[in-house]
């Protein structure tokens, strides 16, 4: 089966139907996504901007991840589900739409990005986590961890600007 | 009041993004993000408030530095929100969720620039005023977040 293929799929099932066709179920839904967006993105932030030694450089880095990752994760996980969802519903539309590719591959990518900080960049972690100013490659995980974010928040709204035609519009 | 807001949609700034589909989209794009600067910025200044974020942290550092991303944020959103409303302003202008959106900006920027406040304000306050401040900080903010997402998903 083709990508597309399993698309057509998707949109065949019951729950994207329900989407479909109600009429405040399609909005409801996007406001959460929107909601868990600027939840994640907002808060993700303050990290970026503490491992670029912009703010906060007073708390180790350490310490403003741990204050600050269940605040992300719980907006991720709306994100993950309100947006798997609303694909479920509009994949075909999705798949055919230059936003939504850029979209998934920065998420993607500061998945990627996140990956490497953690598994590479923190193995050294006690001789930057309380400095002021984190060494290049930190800063440089924080400064790609804004603009894919960015990108992705950019590229989600401009979905909806050309995505939906015979959908209800956002 | 309908003859300003019939002004401000013929103006050539009104005219050019009312015009332009796309120039529309980045602008509520770029509206976006500034949003969540807000958001994240008035989450950790009352999160710290509330002593549920930061706790060896002082507040008054959290909070400077919260306010500083707020205005910021505050700035973009503006910057983007004025030509948006623009565009149609006898439409929005008269849109309950509009106006009620427009006032809960009001309320929560006033109430956590004057009340919640910054470095001076936190070291007079108690921590149980503290606490009451934050929670009606953030319940200010909740309130702009769901009029905003309101106005932009059933207008």
């Amino acid at each position: 089966m083709t990508l597309l293929g399993i698309c057509e799929w998707l949109e065949s099932t019951p729950l994207a139907s329900v989407i479909q066709e109600s009429a405040y179920g399609f909005p409801i839904i996007v406001a959460v996504h929107l909601f868990g967006l600027t939840l994640s993105v907002g808060t993700l932030l303050w990290v970026d901007l503490r491992l670029l030694g912009v703010t906060l450089r007073h708390l180790r880095v350490s310490e403003v991840y741990r204050g600050l990752a269940p605040w992300f994760f719980a907006g991720f996980a709306m994100m993950l589900v309100t947006g798997a969802t609303l694909f479920t519903a509009f994949a075909t539309l999705a798949y055919g739409n230059v936003f939504f590719r850029v979209k998934m591959a920065s998420i993607a990518l500061a998945g990627a990005n996140a990956a490497l900080l953690h598994f590479v960049t923190q193995r050294r972690s006690a001789e930057w986590d309380d400095a002021a100013r984190p060494p290049f490659g930190v800063r440089a995980a924080g400064l790609i961890s804004i603009m894919l974010w960015v990108t992705v928040m950019l590229a989600g709204r401009m979905m909806s600007y050309t995505m939906y035609s015979a959908a209800p519009t956002p | 009041m309908s003859a300003i807001l019939s002004w401000i949609e013929a103006t050539r700034v009104a005219t050019s993004v009312a015009e332009s589909a796309a120039l529309t989209a980045w602008l509520s794009a770029a509206h976006v993000v500034g949003f969540a600067l807000v958001t994240g910025a008035a989450l950790v200044a009352n999160l710290r408030g509330l002593g549920a974020l930061f706790p060896r942290a002082q507040a008054s550092d959290v909070l400077v530095a919260a306010n500083r991303a707020m205005l910021l944020g505050l700035a973009l959103s503006a910057a983007t929100g004025a030509p948006l409303f623009a565009a149609r302003a006898a439409d929005a202008g008269a849109n309950g969720i509009f106006q009620l959106k427009m006032l809960l900006l009001l309320g929560a920027a006033t109430f956590q620039f004057a009340i919640v406040g910054g470095h001076g304000s936190v070291e007079r306050r108690s921590a149980r005023a503290s606490r009451v401040v934050s929670v009606v900080a953030l319940a200010l903010w909740l309130g702009l977040a769901l009029a905003a997402f309101a106005f932009l998903l059933l207008e």
